[in-house]
């Protein structure tokens, strides 16, 4: 089984590479990151010019810039930026810490609770609470995390005039200067995490107890759950062993897979509460222009699918006892 | 952005049914589509949306972008949706965006959807080395983070904006992947049946077999799929178009026109509300639509749910919406006193009488009568659809949520038909015990044997140690050499006869008065049905328990049965004991199904309960 994994992340880190491969070249072909430079008015002197070219390397072919930038990697050297004064790597590593913070409270809420919705949605079909799930988990996939974003956004400053105290925070990670004391720190950051954490719970909230719900109703009606009934046995243990724990195998990929995108999903979310995060990151390095800015962020997008990939199979080893005797 | 619901296709049973006739089953899945309410309305409310999308500009009386006189007014008769800061009617400005969005996403869905196909077939016929390969290129696909690139991409277009047609190619392009995998998993499917395998041997081109064989038997899984990708694609464009990444100004979308509006929630929330609530109501729509093609592609049986506390009587009785409040009849306190001081007629163990089942007022079971005798072995013989599983069902309580039973059963003096959930749990293992068909799928995927005979026998009190020897004398009970081994291990890693022994074991855990078993080797290969019978038997006769036994071949019942009871469409048409039955049938179907049955003497000779037919 180890050796399985192992294939995996060999495929998964060729995968990684390939991907690098076509996004620089996409990048790379498509737009001048000079063009502003060029633009500009009055004109910027030639020198100037080629020496910027030559500063980012877009004097050699694209061949030999991608094999330098791959080296670069390597050093840990993400390459120049178009602002000569970014670096990208010292920013990225803020960057991230900022995202992580939101996404993973947000997604380990998330889970829990489309995991028991799904749950119970399913045990109760067509019934209370299931007639009220089942709806508001559709409406819920058809909102625009935007729309969201921005109606949530408001009502927290409408709420915050109307009540005259400064309820939620709607603008950034933490006040600025942050607060140092603990407790206040603390309160200040809660304050700024809510809204967005709370968008972010419902969009993924929505997508996630649909599938728990699929799965805990296939295995419901499986016939090792008809035969646990025919022996007897507790409701509560064939709910939570013969039911629940089948079902948490295909959610568990499922989840797995869309982690990664909840970096692009925080785009938007970032954006509007303006958390200077991965997303916020990836539109301002576009903006510019940045073409190794942007090769930087999507490099820590797509290894944290592969990333994300590996963690799903581990986790099959714990729950799934056919992949994990798969040798025998 | 992704699918609502794990795509779920069940490609051999299906497929079968469809290979035929293209053409009628699209007919099925309409008229099935028809009468799912909500996805009819759906239906209307988005052909609705796309009419006044077309038909409206050309009437209304301002332009998109037409800057009025009137400064953001509110909703009016003139400006239903008001106006904004530079006077634009919101009505003409949410109409060209639902026009765009509208647009946008059906080109993306063709374009991902073609890709996907033509992908997901080819990956799904060629198999191996193809396969492989394609489903590299949807990993990779699935590492590029789709709004990342599509903004990228959009950003670079030139001033002037893109075009929709780039961006529908963009979204098109990156969006591919999930019809990819679930066209390939269908295929894969149909690419073993006869007659894929037939196109082929008479000599049809691969190309072909793929697109005219191929692809119109997975057609109804690709429309759900596609209208499923068409909701994506509406919140993807509108998601970029609000990031400023999509749709271009001076033109708009209705992701512009919420992002133009941002700071206008609470001062003008017309402005803001209307194209939200317009994205919300058409992907809503589309989602619903998706999910009544998908019942109509593959019809869901009523929930099954095994843990219902409802008895047959009520389930039956009570249709209306008050179910499930109250059960005044049967309080689990005196169902409990019935089964523990129950005294029953000694002679007969399982009384029925008058027992129907049916199913929207068709008749699965019609009003059968029969008693079976303690410690008596009787088979229960008839096709598939005689109703045999029906009645043996109904003598666990597990019968079908939208099956209707009536007239009365009883076991041991206790009425079946009001028992509930918990009542139930006292019969059920400890009185009466049952053998499903399928071993393979009876037991728990994820725990071990021994974790699933622990479940039940701490039941009866018993712990650490004593689980194990108790479950290791079961399983010697059933004729396993290494009981330590097979506890140990899990249901996948036995083979099919084990997993139908260690089943009968767990169903004579609890030494019940009563075992039901419904065509308990039907699914094992020929050479071990002979065995797991003779094992069934011998435990049987070990506990002395009495013995259902539902099958459509009459050859098993011949060394095992002491009674015969051949049911056919729902009705008794002849009962007798054993040597009556197949030395003198007096129902033609009896001697119809007599004759279908192979060489009764082997089975015959083999245990002492006769010494078989003829």
């Amino acid at each position: 089984m180890i050796g399985t994994i192992l294939r995996r992340l060999g495929s998964a880190v060729m995968v990684l590479f390939l991907s690098t491969m076509v996004i620089f070249i996409i990048v790379g072909v498509s737009g001048d990151p000079l063009a502003e430079l060029r633009d500009r008015q009055p004109p910027v002197s030639e020198s100037v010019i080629a020496a910027e070219e030559q500063r980012l390397g877009l004097d050699l072919p694209i061949t030999q810039r991608y094999v330098d930038w791959l080296g670069g990697l390597f050093r840990g050297d993400f390459g120049p930026s178009v602002q000569p004064a970014r670096d990208i790597g010292v920013e990225l590593g803020s960057r991230i810490g900022v995202t992580l913070q939101l996404v993973s409270t947000a997604v380990i809420i998330a889970i829990v609770l489309a995991a028991l919705a799904g749950t119970i949605s399913a045990l109760r079909q067509r019934r209370w609470p299931d007639v009220f799930l089942t709806p508001t988990a559709f409406v819920l996939l058809a909102l625009p995390s935007f729309w969201l974003a921005v109606l949530l956004k408001q009502w927290g400053i409408g709420i915050n005039e109307a009540t005259g105290y400064q309820v939620f925070a709607t603008v950034g990670a933490t006040s600025i200067p942050a607060p140092t004391e603990p407790l206040a720190a603390f309160l200040d950051t809660a304050a700024h995490m809510v809204l967005p954490t709370i968008v972010l719970i419902l969009v993924h909230y929505a997508v996630w107890s649909r599938y728990q719900r699929t799965a805990v109703v296939e295995s419901l009606g499986s016939d090792h759950v008809r035969f646990a009934v025919l022996r007897g046995l507790p409701r509560r243990t064939v709910v939570w062993s013969y039911v629940v724990r089948p079902s948490l195998v295909p959610i568990v990929t499922i989840v797995a897979l869309d982690l990664p995108a909840l970096f692009s999903g925080a785009v938007i979310t970032e954006t509007v509460f303006q958390w200077r995060g991965m997303g916020v990151f990836l539109l301002e390095s576009i903006t510019l222009r940045d073409t190794n800015a942007v090769m930087a962020w999507l490099l820590v997008a797509a290894t944290a699918v592969v990333l994300f990939n590996l963690i799903a199979d581990l986790l099959y080893l714990v729950l799934d006892p056919r992949v994990r005797n798969v040798s025998h | 952005m992704s699918l609502t619901e794990k795509p779920h296709f069940r490609p051999r049973t299906e497929a079968i049914s469809i290979a035929g006739d293209g053409v009628g089953q699209f007919r099925i899945v309409l008229r099935r589509f028809l009468r799912h309410r909500t996805g009819v309305v759906a239906l209307a409310v988005l052909v609705a949306l796309i009419l006044v999308a077309i038909i409206t500009p050309n009437f209304w009386p301002y332009q998109p972008g037409e800057i009025t006189p009137d400064l953001s007014v509110s909703p009016s008769l003139q400006h239903p949706m008001g106006t904004d800061a530079l006077g634009r009617d919101q009505f003409a400005q949410v109409l060209r965006g639902l026009q765009q969005s509208l647009m946008i996403a059906f080109s993306v869905t063709i374009v991902a959807t073609l890709i996907g196909t033509v992908l997901g077939v080819i990956a799904g016929y060629f198999g191996a080395l193809v396969d492989a390969s394609i489903m590299r290129l949807v990993d990779l696909a699935l590492t590029l983070p789709t709004l990342a690139i599509a903004a990228f991409l959009g950003s670079v277009v030139p001033a002037g904006g893109v075009s929709w047609v780039a961006l529908s190619l963009v979204l098109g392009v990156l969006m591919w992947t999930s019809m990819a995998r679930l066209v390939r998993g269908v295929v894969m499917g149909l690419r073993k049946l006869p007659y894929v395998d037939a196109a082929r041997t008479m000599g049809a081109r691969s190309f072909r077999v793929m697109f005219r064989h191929l692809v119109p038997n997975v057609a109804d899984h690709i429309i759900v799929a596609s209208t499923l990708l068409f909701g994506a694609a509406i919140l993807a464009e509108t998601g970029l178009s609000f990031l400023g990444f999509g749709v271009q100004p001076p033109d708009t979308s209705l992701g512009r026109l919420v992002a133009d509006s941002q700071s206008a929630v609470l001062t003008r929330p017309w402005l803001f509300y209307f194209p939200g609530l317009l994205i919300i109501l058409l992907v809503l729509s589309v989602n619903y639509i998706g999910e009544g093609l998908r019942d109509a592609v593959n019809p869901k049986s009523a929930p099954v749910n095994p843990l219902d506390a409802r008895s047959m009587r009520s389930a039956r009785g009570v249709r209306s919406r008050a179910m499930g409040a109250s059960h005044p009849a049967t309080s689990p306190r005196n169902q409990e006193s019935t089964v523990e001081v129950s005294t029953g007629r000694p002679d007969s163990l399982v009384e029925v009488r008058d027992f129907s089942v049916k199913f929207a007022g068709r008749p699965a079971v019609d009003g059968i009568s029969l008693s079976l005798a303690p410690g008596s072995v009787t088979a229960l013989v008839g096709e598939s659809g005689s109703g045999k599983t029906m009645t043996a069902l109904s003598l666990v309580g597990l019968l079908p949520p939208k099956a209707e039973a009536s007239g009365s059963l009883e076991f041991d003096g206790t009425d079946l038909m009001s028992l509930e959930f918990e009542d139930w749990r006292k019969l059920r293992g400890r009185r009466i015990a049952m053998v499903l068909q399928d071993p393979s799928t009876s037991l728990n995927p994820v725990l071990s044997i021994k974790r699933q005979f622990a479940d039940q026998l701490k039941m009866i009190g018993l712990r650490g140690q004593e689980i194990r020897t108790r479950a290791a004398a079961l399983l010697e009970g059933v004729s396993i050499r290494e009981p330590d081994r097979v506890l140990n291990a899990y249901p996948h890693q036995l083979s099919g006869g084990m997993r139908q022994r260690v089943v009968i074991a767990m169903a004579m855990a609890m030494d019940p008065d009563l075992i039901i078993a419904d065509e308990p080797t039907t699914a094992l290969d020929v050479t071990v049905q002979a065995q797991v019978m003779k094992t069934l038997a011998a435990a049987r006769e070990r506990t002395g328990a009495a013995m259902l036994f539902i099958t459509h071949d009459l050859a098993l019942v011949a060394g095992v049965a002491d009674q015969v009871i051949v049911m056919q469409a729902g009705a008794i048409v002849e009962r007798g004991d054993v040597e009556t039955i197949f030395s003198r049938p007096d129902h033609p179907y009896t001697k119809k199904l007599l004759s279908l049955a192979p060489d009764l003497s082997q089975y015959g000779s083999s245990t002492s309960h006769s010494e078989g037919g003829k």
